[in-house]
């Protein structure tokens, strides 16, 4: 304690303390000297002034914070000193550091957030597989994907086995049931509009643990066959149309024209089991019959068809139960009962299997669709950050270098080697944090920047990547870490204990020291590491782009360009049969009057934005129902015309087709592959295994177009009257052909909709190109984030090597001025400052190439038109890295060569 | 004379201690003359440390240091043996003697 006061003295008195150890010193000096001494043996008797009076002073302590406070000084005046340097250290961290932490916040953001529940490590997600089509499953409704080559996964189930499965309280709590989000009409007062919802089971709040936030959550008795309506909103939606209004329990709101009670809001963040989803508002899964076009039908698919799996599950385990004893359990249960529901012994010979996955950060498919590229994308960041490291650790082997002489003159001045070592270090970490600090803006930028690209201009996108701190510090760790390292070993070298050569050598040699040729050193070690990951990168982004300009020039068989594409349901608004459809016609009469579009149609899913119905296809006289995956469009007649689809044979759909309208045309794969070698005017087919299905006769061929996606051409498509079987007719897709820019449009056919019913509301307003561009917005995703990590990638190494390089020319100052004095000519500098450049970009090329032969099979999946190692790409990429290391070479160059030999050599 | 030795690290603070025990009060260049003299020029004080030293002694609160005029009239710092300081030097010396002793006792001829 006393100890400690006695130092506070000090640091008040410090000046007067510092005169006094000075005196003192002195006076010892002078003592010695006048007992015979000569004043220089005096002086080595006593040893190092600078370093002693170094060492007094830190005898009292704060002098470590006092000296890392003056290296700090000392740091940042330095990189003032040296803008050029500090600017691209600290820019190339932050890009690494910002571009990671951005990417890292997604991935954490999509793979690993829980959904916001009770313990959501206890959910788990049934879902089922089969290597073939099972014959059980004879109608679905909901997603399915492929399984293997030939397989089928899903996670909707029938509901008898909802029943059959539901009660096993040894293993789990409860097990919930819900649908996949669709828009209905809702009205509330007047105002109609189309909003998300989802039906869910009476048991889903209380088993997933959401409370709620105003009224009262659904329950099991609002979940039975005629229970009054009840609706829960989700809490976005209760603030934002009814401003949180509490009042509003109870009120009364028409969706898809059924009157609805509001029973109260679910917990705030709380916005279903999928994150990809928004729902506006949960209905009981038992209020799904009233809502749709046929009650009585649909009650009777839904709730009693044993071979009709429209229903999502999942299931809360009891603590201590594993993942795999549930599944062990719940799967023979599950066997059994498709067994049962098998009627022939041949569907029996492919059953659906069960199986669990864990469901805490809910349902998979956006995981799916993203995990992948995310991880690529991941790679990519990484090697940015490696790259960004890199050039961190070689603009510091660079710069301590040059600085071999300043170590020495200050060692021999009495400085300690580990202060030394100890003020370079902090140069190094404060050159990290400052990157770091601008990287937090590079990221905050950059999950903007990807959030919007993700997004790709789909309205109510919900995953929301928030800034990710760990993974910021971790990054920032990382840089700082590199900082040390790399700022230690030169740091270390330049203190070694005989600093006497250095002190000789003066400013002139150093780099490949004359005679002793070309030697590797860490520095360029990094430097061709650098090269080799920026090609890498290049080449990637190469394949990419690749990728997407292929998929643009798809010759798609229809014209995308100019085509305004509106989604109306005039069905959820009561209209139904032949009235929605006058509805619908009354539209498009009303459509093709408005200035700048030159013809309107429509049709029941639009082309190229991956719907898939692949109905039966029965052709009399043949034996059974022929699958060739054949998709059927409802349109109206002015489709083909509109959407510029050639008709090679017989004539198109007519205006007249709509009033007898059991007449198809069929497009040349559809005639090749049901009629080879005939002509398949007149024939006659039925669309549906329903004996009641009526027999529809061609009367036109059309060429092929793309139907479901672009990559995939070539399925057989009928296009039919939408007239036809009326009952089944729900929303149209409305394409208008317009003169100009499409969008132009968009205020006449809002005024034209409302006018037509106030009731109806527009569900959506796009392009056809809009539309087909967000079916590849992975491939899109990948090029524009490709390309910006290799320009990143390439401007980080560029900025290396040009700092490398200009430290490299400042020190051979001396030398070059030899060089020149003795009559070397400017362009043989260049040359030789060139030739470097190129040994080590050839090195790193060499290097990068073989890397990259490997690396691309990694994407092969995300490229379309071309191989792994395209040749075009792999070229390219070189090309441009080695345009871009010269560039960044020369200027270093051309400076060695306008070096004044008199004034260099003035300079020894 | 025999040749020089450097102290035995950890035993400077000791013979400060000693010698201001002996002496009375004393400046730097004191303490130094008086080390080599009274071990006949065998123990050598690297002169310059002795400082460092002294400053560690004052935080410590071991000595402490006044100004005064010296014999021949130069303006020296004096430093003066504490209560604190002399229970330092006791215990050091009979740390001092304690390893002594042993090594003594390691060395003894058989």
């Amino acid at each position: 304690m006393r100890e400690l006061l006695r130092r506070l003295r000090f640091l008040l008195g410090r000046p007067e303390y510092e005169r006094e150890l000075e005196e003192e010193m002195a006076h010892h000096l002078a003592m010695l000297e006048e007992n015979g001494r000569l004043p220089a043996a005096a002086r080595r008797q006593f040893g190092n002034l600078g370093s002693l009076r170094e060492e007094s002073r830190s005898m009292w302590t704060f002098a470590f914070l006092e000296q890392t406070a003056q290296d700090i000084r000392y740091a940042l005046r330095m990189m003032a000193a040296n803008p050029l340097f500090t600017a691209t250290a600290a820019l190339s961290l932050a890009l690494g550091i910002g571009a990671n932490t951005a990417i890292y916040s997604f991935l954490d953001a999509i793979l690993m957030r829980s959904l916001p529940v009770a313990n959501p490590h206890q959910l788990a997600i049934l879902k089922w597989h089969a290597a073939r089509s099972p014959g059980v499953i004879k109608g679905a409704n909901g997603r399915m994907s492929r399984y293997g080559k030939t397989g089928r996964e899903s996670p909707n189930f029938p509901f008898a086995a909802y029943q059959a499965l539901r009660d096993n309280p040894a293993l789990f709590s409860t097990m919930i049931g819900y649908t996949y989000v669709q828009n209905f009409n809702v009205t509330v007062g007047d105002a109609a509009d189309s909003i998300p919802g989802g039906f869910v089971s009476g048991n889903y709040f209380s088993g997933l643990g959401v409370p709620p936030a105003a009224g009262r959550l659904l329950v099991e008795d609002d979940d039975r066959p005629g229970a009054s309506p009840a609706v829960v909103l989700a809490y976005a939606y209760w603030q934002g149309r009814f401003n949180g209004d509490p009042s509003a329990m109870g009120k009364s709101i028409r969706i898809n024209d059924v009157p609805f009670t509001i029973a109260g809001v679910a917990g705030p963040g709380f916005s279903g089991v999928d994150p990809q989803s928004n729902p506006s508002f949960f209905l009981p899964i038992h209020q799904l019959p009233p809502l749709s076009p046929h009650p009585g039908a649909e009650e009777r698919s839904r709730f009693f068809d044993k071979n009709f799996y429209w229903l999502e599950m999942m299931i809360r385990l009891r603590p201590g139960v594993t993942l795999e004893q549930a599944q062990a359990a719940l799967s023979a249960q599950f066997h059994r009962f498709a067994a049962g529901t098998a009627a022939t012994p041949k569907e029996a010979e492919v059953l659906p299997d069960l199986s669990l996955e864990p469901g805490g950060a809910g349902l998979d498919y956006l995981r799916r669709e993203y995990s992948k590229p995310l991880y690529v994308l991941m790679t990519m960041v990484g090697l940015i950050l490696a790259i960004a490291c890199a050039n961190l650790a070689n603009l510091l082997l660079a710069r301590a270098a040059t600085r071999r002489r300043e170590m020495a003159v200050r060692l021999s001045l009495g400085a300690g080697r580990w202060r030394i070592v100890r003020q370079l270090l902090t140069e190094s970490v404060l050159l990290a944090v400052t990157g770091g600090a601008m990287g937090l803006f590079v990221a905050f930028a950059g999950i903007r920047m990807i959030t919007w690209l993700i997004a790709n201009g789909r309205e109510n996108f919900t995953l929301h990547a928030a800034l990710n701190w760990p993974v910021l510090g971790f990054t920032f760790a990382l840089s700082v870490a590199s900082g040390l390292v790399f700022g230690l070993t030169p740091a270390l070298q330049s203190t070694k204990a005989d600093f006497t050569p250095a002190l000789k050598e003066g400013r002139s040699q150093g780099w490949g020291r004359t005679g002793h040729g070309f030697r590797p050193r860490l520095g360029h070690v990094l430097m061709v590491g650098q090269i080799a990951l920026s090609l890498l990168l290049v080449i990637g982004a190469g394949l990419f782009i690749r990728t997407l300009s292929n998929l643009h020039s798809i010759d798609v068989g229809f014209n995308r360009e100019n085509i305004l594409l509106v989604s109306i349901n005039g069905r959820q608004a009561g209209y139904r049969d032949a009235a929605l459809a006058r509805f619908y016609s009354g539209l498009l009469d009303r459509f093709r009057e408005i200035p700048g579009v030159r013809s309107a149609t429509a049709s029941n899913v639009p082309l190229v934005a991956q719907y898939v119905n692949n109905p039966d296809v029965i052709i009399p006289g043949r034996p059974s129902p022929q699958h060739s995956g054949t998709e059927c469009l409802k349109v109206d007649p002015a489709f083909l015309e509109t959407m510029e689809i050639p008709v090679v044979l017989g004539r198109g759909l007519q205006r007249e087709d709509l009033a007898s309208p059991a007449v198809a045309v069929v497009n040349q794969k559809f005639a090749s592959a049901f009629f080879p070698g005939e002509n398949p005017l007149g024939r006659q087919f039925a669309l549906g295994s329903d004996p009641g299905d009526p027999m529809l006769a061609i009367v036109g061929v059309s060429t092929n177009a793309h139907y479901n996606s672009l990559q995939e051409s070539g399925e057989p498509v009928v296009y039919i009257p939408y007239t036809q079987g009326v009952a089944d007719l729900r929303g149209m897709f409305f394409e208008l052909r317009t003169a100009g820019d499409p969008f132009a449009a968009v205020g006449a056919v809002r005024r034209m909709v409302q006018d037509a019913s106030r009731a109806v509301p527009i569900t959506e307003v796009t392009t056809q190109a809009l539309r087909m561009e967000q079916t590849i917005s992975q491939e899109r995703t990948f090029a524009n984030l490709g390309a910006c990590f290799a320009v990143l990638a390439l401007s980080i190494a560029c900025v290396g090597l040009y700092g490398t390089m200009a430290y490299a020319v400042a020190r051979r100052t001396g030398e070059i001025g030899i060089r020149m004095a003795l009559g070397a000519q400017r362009r043989k500098i260049i040359a030789m400052v060139l030739r470097e450049v190129f040994a080590l970009t050839a090195a790193g090329l060499l290097i990068g190439y073989g890397a990259a032969h490997f690396m691309t099979y990694l994407v092969e999946s995300f490229l379309y038109g071309i191989k792994a190692n395209d040749p075009p790409a792999v070229w390219a990429a070189i090309g441009i890295l080695l345009a871009a290391v010269l560039a960044a070479g020369y200027a270093p160059a051309r400076r060695a060569s306008r070096i004044d030999p008199a004034a260099a050599l003035r300079n020894e | 004379m025999g040749p020089k030795s450097d102290i035995l690290p950890g035993t400077l603070y000791m013979l400060i201690l000693r010698s201001l025990a002996r002496m009375g009060p004393m400046h730097g260049y004191g303490i130094s003359q008086f080390i080599q003299q009274t071990s006949d020029d065998v123990l050598q004080v690297e002169e310059g440390s002795l400082y460092p030293a002294l400053q560690r002694m004052l935080i410590k609160g071991w000595v402490t240091a006044e100004w005064k005029q010296s014999e021949n009239n130069r303006r020296a710092r004096y430093y003066r043996l504490t209560p604190e300081g002399r229970k330092q030097m006791t215990r050091e010396l009979n740390e001092f003697e304690r390893v002594i002793a042993a090594i003594a006792r390691v060395i003894e001829p058989a």
